[in-house]
């Protein structure tokens, strides 16, 4: 098993390469072949990155959230799942080549950070410790998918506010597309983080009373969530556009991955498994 | 010895040898078409006939049995009874036999065309191969040729970027408004002015299904005769155009107004009466319609007669970009309608090998019957033939060429081999 989990590690990475490297085939090039090859190629490394962390599971007999690693692997599962539902359901491939782009850099940081015994605490096997961290990474990998979309939609924006036409020019949805599916991708992350902030606080204050509010963690993830309630009640309230938005959903990204990578490696004890 | 490529004459005019004076007196569509290619095949010397006459081509290509008669038949009747002045030199190309072919394929491809890759094209040369056939001009050489010639065209569109991207005015407008609205069937368009420019960009978002389309015109009359080419179109007052932007998607602005007819103050008012929503402004006016610093309006996306021409510009480059990828696809097409017809010039020498066989076959089996016993007669007679088609199988389908390995020396060698030319071998 640890073979298989140690080889996994360094595949997945290399396999979600293959897939970025075909889509970029297609989105720069629209190369025939690659537009073939990249669905099934991506497909396959879902596939076996489910069977990566079904094999986290067992082996270590908990939910495989226990360390940054871990996390970071499922935000890079969840992102790719998401994807192919979109490519799937709409039968579009051109941001294909931006959101695999992601799943690898998550992936691959994942794959770095790797430690060989995560570490085994009770709250681990507590039902609750799955229910916070799987809503907290599924609030995460909606916000990584917004945060493509805001990159594209920036980049559209910029093209057509100067009619210079560049390479993303032609090859993505429209605005109005691109901005709902940011929009969508937001309030899907922000449901589901509020639902791990709320379930996080309850649990926190069951088991540490009010310990657990000076948590560097915590206070960071509270701002981020902060960061989106304010994107969206602008957006719903007209005082925002699209551009404001997508902005506000890069920056988000960068208070997730900050809350994610360094202030668990730097400042928190009480977060410290993820 | 036999001909190796398939016999065919194209003459023809184009935009690049004559201009339009000369080529709308040449023209032939309708009837005039019809009985056009009725005169051409009713000439001992033409075998089968086809027409292609579009706004910048009139071109025919004829299956010749005498070369000469049908050249000057073609000459005469479509090109100089009408318009003398092509017999100038460069006035007229001439090709023959594989270069004609190529060049219709070339033609369905739009690599011929004014603009490249203009696809609407396609379209006139399946109705002019629907014409040659419903009239009986068409046989089987230029049916299969048309053939490919469809083929080619409809994989080029398919399998190369040749026909993508706008590359005239109105097509960029829509390809900007494609790439900022989620449907154009839901975009309100305005046109402020009603000239021969705001009519040439608005019936391309007549036909892409623009789901309103207004026009404000200082002069009344010029927004009726407006009305009158786009019935589609509601007048709006000029004075109230602003009213009207408010609740479009899409404003185009050709006035030839001295002051801007749009300015920043007036669409900032707009943009904000519409919640900032989107709005795509083209200014094709000169002087400007609209205020230049209007651009920097939040969600308002301007773009002007300079932008347009750098997108359509890019375009063209991509198209450009495309040709050696469609010259595959005309060479692979070619390569199978030669094929085609080198099988055809196969044909008679299979029919010769058979009879020549079934001939050997006949004789030998006369002089052998009469020393087996009757009831064996019939299993010889069916052995006979059984070995007889097995053993022409195939030499047959190798001189078809259907194997892909077509060579016509092959014809020749079989003729020698068998004696085929000999009436009296065997």
């Amino acid at each position: 098993m640890i073979t298989f989990l140690d080889t996994a590690s360094l595949l997945l990475p290399l396999l979600y390469l293959g897939a970025v490297i075909a889509y970029g085939f297609v989105f720069f090039a629209g190369h025939p072949t690659a537009a073939r090859l990249a669905t099934p190629v991506l497909r396959g490394t879902v596939l076996f990155h489910l069977l990566y962390l079904a094999g986290l599971a067992v082996h270590h007999g908990q939910f495989p959230a226990a360390t940054v690693s871990q996390a970071l692997s499922i935000v890079a599962f969840a992102v790719a799942v998401v994807y192919a539902f979109v490519e799937w359901h709409g039968r579009e491939r051109t941001t294909g080549f931006w959101m695999v782009a992601l799943v690898f850099f998550f992936q691959l940081l994942s794959s770095v950070l790797t430690r060989p015994n995560p570490p085994d605490r009770a709250i681990f096997h507590d039902p609750f410790f799955a229910t916070h961290v799987s809503l907290a990474l599924l609030g995460y990998a909606a916000f990584v998918v917004a945060a493509a979309y805001a990159f594209l939609f920036l980049q559209l924006y910029r093209d057509l506010k100067a009619g210079r036409f560049s390479t993303f020019y032609g090859k993505l949805p429209p605005l109005e597309v691109l901005e709902r599916m940011m929009i969508g991708a937001l309030w899907v992350g922000f449901l589901t983080l509020t639902g791990a902030v709320a379930t996080g606080a309850f649990w926190a204050e069951r088991l540490y009373h009010d310990a657990w509010l000076h948590d560097p963690k915590i206070l960071i993830t509270i701002a981020t969530w902060v960061l989106y309630a304010v994107a969206l009640l602008l957006r719903r309230l007209q005082r925002w556009q699209g551009r404001q938005t997508a902005l506000a959903s890069l920056a988000g990204l960068g208070a997730i991955l900050f809350s994610l990578v360094a202030v668990n490696f730097f400042f928190t004890d009480f977060h410290g498994f993820l | 010895m036999t001909q190796h490529e398939p016999p065919l004459l194209l003459v023809g005019t184009d935009y690049r040898c004559a201009p339009i004076e000369l080529r709308e007196r040449v023209s032939c569509t309708g009837e005039e078409a019809e009985h056009a290619l009725l005169h051409l095949i009713a000439r001992p010397g033409i075998a089968e006939a086809y027409l292609l006459s579009t706004c910048n081509r009139t071109e025919v290509y004829l299956q010749p049995r005498d070369e000469d008669e049908a050249y000057r038949t073609a000459l005469d009747l479509i090109f100089l009874k009408k318009s003398p002045e092509l017999e100038r030199p460069g006035r007229l190309y001439v090709k023959r036999n594989g270069e004609a072919a190529r060049h219709l394929l070339a033609v369905a491809s739009g690599l011929e065309s004014m603009v490249l890759g203009e696809p609407e094209i396609l379209g006139q040369v399946k109705q002019s191969a629907a014409l040659a056939e419903h009239v009986g001009a068409s046989g089987p050489v230029m049916r299969r040729l048309l053939r490919s010639a469809l083929s080619a065209g409809a994989r080029a569109r398919q399998e190369t970027a040749i026909t993508a991207g706008a590359v005239s005015l109105g097509y960029a407008i829509v390809e900007l408004a494609r790439n900022i609205f989620s449907g154009l069937e839901e975009c309100r368009v305005l046109l402020i002015g009603a000239g021969e420019i705001a009519r040439s960009v608005a019936r391309p978002l007549v036909e892409r299904g623009a789901r309103e389309i207004r026009v404000a015109n200082r002069s009344r009359e010029r927004a009726e005769t407006f009305k009158e080419e786009i019935p589609q179109a509601e007048i709006v007052s000029f004075e109230e155009r602003m009213e009207s932007v408010r609740g479009a998607d899409l404003v185009i602005a050709t006035t030839g107004a001295e002051e801007p007819v749009l300015t920043r103050k007036q669409l900032k008012e707009a943009m904000r009466s519409r919640r900032n929503k989107p709005l795509l402004v083209v200014d094709l006016g000169v002087p400007r319609n609209v205020e230049a610093s209007a651009a920097r309006i939040e969600n308002l996306f301007l773009h002007t007669i300079d932008s347009l021409d750098l997108l359509i510009q890019k375009n063209l480059k991509k198209r450009k970009e495309e040709v050696p990828r469609v010259e595959e696809i005309l060479e692979q097409e070619l390569h199978h309608f030669r094929g085609w017809y080198r099988g055809l010039e196969a044909e008679p020498i299979i029919a010769q090998l058979q009879k020549q066989a079934e001939k050997i076959r006949q004789r030998e089996l006369a002089e052998a019957l009469s020393r087996f016993p009757a009831e064996s007669h019939a299993e010889l007679e069916r052995l006979t033939r059984s070995l007889v088609r097995k053993i022409l199988h195939h030499p047959s389908t190798q001189l078809r060429g259907r194997d892909g390995t077509r060579d016509l020396s092959r014809l020749d060698l079989v003729r020698q081999l068998f004696r085929l030319d000999d009436e009296n071998s065997q």
